[in-house]
């Protein structure tokens, strides 16, 4: 009797023992998930392959783009919000393609797939020793450009791969709901 | 002899008992609940939410392929359009709208529609959270087929799983159907739309 009760206990603390190691460790989608590389605006921020350093941001409600070789002007239903950034690779050549805009609640926006034939936007082929610039076009709500983080990493499933996170800092809102630098039209058939 | 028979009696009740328990517990947890129910029929003029999406139908036409919206179509092939209003209501940039509508016509059933921003004919984009685009799915209808007088379609919708099975990543699974839609085709693109 006492032997079976002794079971009972153990076996109920094998269960409460694998339950809380359940709920208290990394699962395993945090585990190989993209290694941080933090910064701010004007910081160069170091990951594995590539390093970049976020120059300055721009907003505007329309952007004038060349597509198949005419001048195309694309609206949008928010704005659009322009990061300059230059790229350089580390040990060896490579590809930056994905960028992401994380807004103060948390939405995350896609940079823009409307400009693909642009020249300047991501992916861009980046070697040691050659800086590169580059322009991370995203379009998004007014109210999720304040205090934005940019993530930028080389590939889609970055796992277990470096994720440069830039934070932007706060951006005033006027009375329109707009950030006050906001440009009616930028040009992106200017160089950088 | 007699006891040998009780015994059985008891085996017999012991099995019957643990058979009906199996069988109420079965039916307390939906077993019998899997049915097949018609589906609800959805109203289009008003909004229609799927997990991911909202949905504000505007307007269904059947149109030349000349000039639609940039889309590839055969020349001279004739192309079932729906535009709608779609609002990612997700957290993430998505373009996870390729099943969220299907067309219940067995003609254009093997081709997948074209998908375009209607802005400026952006073919298949990736949508924004929170941010509404009118978007065009585009059906080609193969040739000689006249376009029907109303248009049938299931709307879809998927489930969130924060872990999936496979790599534990978060991901939206297992589509399932809301109801059914019917809107009414025009012809050409300057039909009016159903819902400002």
């Amino acid at each position: 009797m006492m032997r079976k009760l002794a079971n009972i206990v153990l076996l109920l603390v094998a269960v409460s023992l694998c339950y809380g190691l359940q709920l208290s460790k990394p699962h395993h989608g945090d585990l190989i998930g993209p290694i941080p590389a933090r910064g701010k605006l004007g910081d160069t921020v170091v990951g594995r392959g590539f390093e970049i350093r976020a120059e300055k941001v721009e907003f505007a409600r329309k952007l004038k783009a060349d597509r198949f070789g005419d001048s195309k002007v694309l609206t949008t239903g928010g704005i659009w919000a322009v990061v300059t950034v230059e790229f350089a690779a580390r040990a060896q050549s490579t590809t930056v393609a994905v960028a992401s805009w994380r807004g103060p609640t948390g939405l995350t926006y896609d940079q823009t797939e409307r400009l693909s034939f642009t020249d300047g936007l991501l992916p861009v082929a980046i070697d040691p020793g050659l800086p590169k610039k580059a322009r991370l076009i995203f379009e998004l709500r007014p109210d999720e450009a304040s205090d934005a983080v940019v993530l930028v990493s080389e590939k889609l499933m970055s796992a277990l791969d470096s994720q440069a996170e830039i934070w932007l800092g706060p951006v005033a809102i006027g009375p329109d709901g707009l950030p006050p630098g906001t440009v009616d039209t930028l040009d992106m058939t200017q160089p950088i | 002899m007699l006891e040998n028979a009780g015994s059985r009696l008891k085996a017999w009740l012991a099995a019957g008992i643990g058979t009906v328990a199996a069988i109420a517990v079965a039916g307390v947890m939906g077993a019998f609940g899997a049915r097949q129910e018609p589906l609800p029929v959805l109203v289009p003029a008003g909004r229609i939410e799927t997990a991911q999406w909202l949905l504000r139908p505007l307007k269904a036409y059947s149109a030349e392929g000349e000039n639609l919206y940039g889309v590839p179509l055969k020349p001279g092939a004739k192309a079932l359009v729906l535009e709608l209003e779609m609002t990612n209501r997700t957290a993430k940039s998505t373009k996870d709208y390729f099943d969220v509508l299907q067309a219940n016509l067995a003609m254009v059933n093997p081709t997948k529609p074209f998908i375009v921003l209607t802005r400026d004919s952006t073919l298949s984009p990736e949508l924004h959270p929170g941010m509404p685009e009118r978007m065009a799915y585009i059906w080609q209808l193969p040739d000689g087929t006249a376009p029907p007088a109303s248009l049938e379609l299931t709307v879809i919708r998927k489930t969130y799983k924060q872990r999936d099975n496979l790599y534990g990543l978060p991901g939206w699974f297992n589509p399932a159907p809301v109801g059914t839609l019917t809107l009414p085709v025009g012809s050409g693109p300057g039909s009016a739309d159903i819902q400002p």
